[in-house]
């Protein structure tokens, strides 16, 4: 397989995962979470009773418009998480491609 | 719904361990930088980049590993096999601070942590295995499949491990003791380990087949050319 095939087939797969895979992913606390969620009670993900390490845990620094993997003006949670997850993906590809760009342009530099 | 992801938030271990081990996560990942830029092909870079994407979107799937609690990718297996350690570390890292800066997920002052666990002692306990694991077994797609499935496996309660030492350095117990959840905390990851393992050997394998030369590992391993190599 040609390299630009090989590339575009691994950007639909990711857009795929990340756009629609994503919506139907498990809602339970992830392995960590549950663990720090040990000794309290819990309904809609949202801590009711008892002593757990995650009640004093702050909210997060920044927030933001992806907070939790949404968009926070779209009233449609659906379309939020797809939509968040598709342009978390570009970001993610323009940012690291151009971040390793720079590093293979600093070796070349080096070498010359 | 759960605004965590196997990423540690605000506030659960001390400044003053986040901050040591932001320090740490700091020389290791500029070590990764520096190895890198020395043998970054410019060819590389969008795969590079699509594995730090895929692993973006693979960490957005939760699977369910036991009633009540799931799992996602880590993804330092993955990115190790494919790119090679140092690389692959740089690619979880760009992914865990994108998470954080953007996503809320995982605490900004947390970065340290998140980064040594999930990129830099995933990356490299996750190629460990699978270049000794690479030595053993025959050099064929099943071969391979093993491998990297242990690697993954590895690589997850690694990480797991040193989120369990920061929290002995800088977390306090409430609810249950230190032991006990040292204890579900490596357990629970060795379940997630093997959904890591699934995926990660699936995909790499998958790569194999369509491109043998895109496997870090493949290429690393000396088969019959040794003495000079291993200098």
């Amino acid at each position: 397989m040609k390299t630009k095939r090989f590339w575009i087939a691994g950007v639909v797969v990711t857009l795929v995962l990340a756009g629609f895979v994503s919506l139907f992913a498990s809602a339970s606390p992830d392995g960590l979470e549950s663990v720090l969620l040990t000794g309290c009670e819990t309904a809609d993900g949202e801590i009711t009773g008892g002593a757990c390490v995650l009640q004093s845990a702050g909210d997060h620094e920044i927030g933001g418009v992806f907070a939790d993997y949404g968009i926070s003006f779209l009233d449609n949670e659906i379309l939020g998480a797809s939509l968040s997850g598709v342009l978390g993906v570009i970001l993610t590809l323009a940012i690291a491609t151009g971040l390793f760009r720079l590093l293979a342009r600093g070796r070349k530099r080096e070498n010359a | 719904m759960s605004d965590l992801a196997l990423h540690i938030p605000v506030d659960v271990v001390n400044g003053p361990t986040s901050l040591a081990f932001a320090l740490l996560a700091a020389i290791a990942v500029g070590a990764c930088v520096v190895v890198s830029r020395r043998h970054l092909d410019e060819r590389l870079v969008p795969l590079a980049g699509l594995a730090t994407a895929f692993i973006f979107a693979a960490q957005m799937l939760n699977f369910p590993v036991a009633a009540g609690v799931s799992g996602h990718l880590l993804g330092g297996a993955l990115a190790a096999a494919l790119l090679g350690p140092w690389l692959g570390a740089l690619c979880v890292t760009v992914v865990i601070v994108i998470q954080a800066l953007l996503f809320a997920d995982g605490a900004v002052t947390a970065l340290g942590l998140n980064v040594m666990n999930m990129a830099v002692i995933a990356a490299f306990t996750g190629y460990g295995v699978i270049v000794l694991a690479l030595k053993v077994l025959p050099r064929t797609r099943f071969g391979l499949g093993v491998a990297v499935f242990a690697a993954a496996v590895v690589s997850v309660v690694a990480a797991s491990a040193g989120f369990v030492l920061q929290f002995w350095l800088g977390g306090e117990e409430v609810g249950q003791s230190f032991g006990a959840m040292a204890a579900a905390i490596l357990g629970t990851h060795v379940l997630i380990g093997i959904g890591e393992g699934v995926i990660t050997a699936g995909a790499v394998t998958a790569v194999a087949v369509a491109r043998p030369d895109l496997v870090h590992a493949l290429r690393g391993t000396p088969l019959a050319r040794t003495a000079k190599e291993s200098v």
